[in-house]
């Protein structure tokens, strides 16, 4: 109701209150036929709203409809309506939070004319977070002197098209064996490095150039350095999304995001292709093996890099390999000896730790973790974790990374690090870093 | 019929109604039903140009038509019609033939008004009824745009 109505509705009411004091018939009268007039009135409004929203055509076009995360994109909408007198409407843009308004209008008045009339917004939009994003349609606001009305259409007609917005990569520094595309294996290659893997004997045939001069005269006999070899393999991307039924923090996930896309750009750049994993927990999602298109890398990464249900929880599961170590840990510290109360109770928590590893089964998840690395052919992996929550499910991965003799690199957001100093030996990774 | 023109046949037969039915029923307060005829008409005219004229014109006409419906409860219905009529008027509500059909439709609507009221003589029963009616009427009309939204409301 507006002002007018709000007015009619108050002096009904003395009215009313006045003839029910008073028991007037006349003051009966006259707020009978007021309250006539406005509930006619709301009909007629409701009848006239109707029909302008029946009226309502939008036709909605995008500059492109995939672009990146930060780049501006021009959109021009028509909307046709028809607003019959006393009528007035206002007609304004539903956009997502995922994107930013730069310039334009997203809003227009449209003033009582009994013929069809057609407006166009024209405005440019800056995507400021990945993924789909649907043009959710228009808001309709009507009124007349009495009464104003608001709806949202968001139906089919008026919402779309989609807008596919790709994430972004930011510039992530390379790990510290990883020159710009080769790195050294402490193997025999084709091509050399510059690292010595090892000093033998001369035999007829090797290069003189490889002769240790110094070692030779030492030992009065010809040695020759055995270089390292040079390999170029990209590395293994390891995504660990966050569980969407636990807090995390949107700004980390979205830098972790960019990091992510940056660096499987440069991989795609460098070496031709990328594999990404991508695991939730104890969960593993999706896998992207010797992905050679950047396009579909990206799409790939913006369907994906979203918070997902878990259907595993490990709930800080300890692994085999940490019990056994635990448990070694005590039989030191009994054969070592002590105070028998110390030594009584370690005993104890390592009966109690025999009976648990005799039990202990080998997670799904980690199977299905090694097959996917015996798959194969990488050296190093980068794995990428918000860390929130359980993070027993990364100590598999790292195990089973090792076990595949890959070089592991953590990534955690950089308040993670700072709150937990001792994550690095706690994961047991080769480095373990905030994001860029 | 132009504007002005509806404006003045509706005072016409108001000023006629309000001193018809003053000598007829040979009132003893029949000065008072002329000041306020009086008083309407000045407001009619001090506010001619103003923005919310509609509203004052009913402020200015409630007292008219509770005078007249003290006389006669169709005095006081007649009264009702032209101080609505002069309002929608102002509002600009009777410039199509659809609209000044809707006013028609309004002063059949006010009839059954009158009437409960003529045949009552309290007014806790003609209070209920219109409150029931009223509400009655929202009620339903809640139901319909509810429904009515769902086919525009759905999140995609």
């Amino acid at each position: 109701m507006r002002r007018c109505a709000q007015g009619l509705s108050l002096i009904i009411l003395l009215l009313v209150a006045g003839a029910y004091v008073l028991d007037d018939l006349a003051l009966l009268l006259a707020a009978g036929i007021l309250l006539c007039g406005l509930v006619g009135q709301y009909l007629v409004f409701d009848r006239q709203f109707r029909e302008i929203v029946s009226s309502v055509s939008v036709k909605r076009s995008l500059e492109r409809t995939q672009v990146r995360k930060g780049t501006t994109l021009r959109v021009a909408t028509t909307v046709t309506i028809t607003v019959p007198p006393p009528m007035h409407a206002t007609i304004s843009e539903r956009l997502s939070s995922q994107v930013a308004v730069l310039d334009g209008n997203t809003t227009f008045s449209a003033d009582p004319d009994p013929e069809p009339r057609t407006c166009e917004f024209r405005y440019r939009i800056t995507p400021v977070v990945h993924g789909r994003m649907r043009f959710a349609g228009i808001t309709l606001a009507v009124r007349d002197a009495f009464f104003s009305h608001e709806i949202d259409l968001f139906s089919d007609p008026f919402s779309g098209p989609d807008l596919l917005i790709q994430p972004v990569g930011i510039f992530e520094p390379a790990g510290k064996r990883t020159t710009a595309e080769s790195r050294e294996v402490e193997k025999l290659k084709v091509v050399s490095g510059f690292g010595i893997r090892a000093l033998r004997e001369y035999y007829a045939g090797d290069d003189l150039r490889r002769i240790d001069w110094k070692l030779s005269a030492k030992h009065n006999k010809l040695f020759v350095r055995e270089y390292t070899g040079m390999v170029s393999l990209p590395p293994l991307i390891i995504v660990d999304l966050p569980w969407h039924g636990t807090p995390f923090s949107q700004a980390a996930l979205e830098q972790m995001v960019s990091v992510i896309a940056g660096l499987a750009e440069h991989s795609i750049r460098s070496y031709q292709y990328v594999s990404i994993l991508v695991i939730s927990g104890a969960n593993l999602l999706h896998f992207s093996p010797e992905e050679k298109d950047l396009q579909r890398c990206m799409s790939m990464l913006r369907e994906w890099m979203h918070p997902v249900p878990r259907v595993v929880h490990q709930y800080h599961a300890t692994d085999r390999s940490a019990i056994r170590a635990e448990i070694r840990h005590l039989e030191s510290v009994i054969v070592q000896g002590g105070e028998p109360a110390a030594l009584q109770f370690s005993d104890r928590v390592r009966k109690h730790y025999l009976g648990v590893i005799t039990h202990l089964r080998t997670p799904a998840f980690v199977g299905q973790v090694a097959r996917t690395f015996a798959s194969l052919k990488i050296d190093e992996c980068y794995l990428f974790s918000l860390a929130s929550g359980d993070t027993s499910h990364i100590r598999q991965v790292i195990r089973q990374a090792k076990i595949a003799e890959m070089i592991v690199h953590i990534r955690l957001p950089g308040a993670v690090i700072a709150s937990h100093p001792a994550y690095d030996r706690y994961l047991s990774a080769d480095t373990v870093e905030a994001f860029a | 019929m132009k504007a002005e023109n509806w404006d003045y046949l509706f005072i016409a037969v108001l000023a006629v109604t309000v001193i018809g039915v003053t000598g007829w029923t040979g009132s003893l307060v029949w000065y008072l039903h002329l000041i306020l005829l009086c008083l309407f008409g000045g407001v009619f005219y001090a506010t001619r140009r103003w923005h919310d004229r509609g509203f004052f014109l009913v402020c200015a006409g409630i007292p008219l038509m509770v005078a007249c419906g003290a006389m006669s409860t169709w005095a006081g219905l007649v009264a009702g019609w032209m101080v609505a009529g002069c309002a929608c008027n102002a509002m600009g509500l009777l410039a199509r033939s659809r609209e000044r059909r809707l006013f028609g439709v309004f002063c059949a609507a006010t009839l059954p008004v009158a009437l409960i009221v003529y045949f009552s003589n309290h007014v806790v029963v003609p209070i209920i009824i219109l409150a029931v009616v009223t509400g009655a009427i929202v009620a339903v009309q809640q139901i319909r745009d509810h429904q009515w939204r769902k086919r525009y409301g759905v999140q995609p």
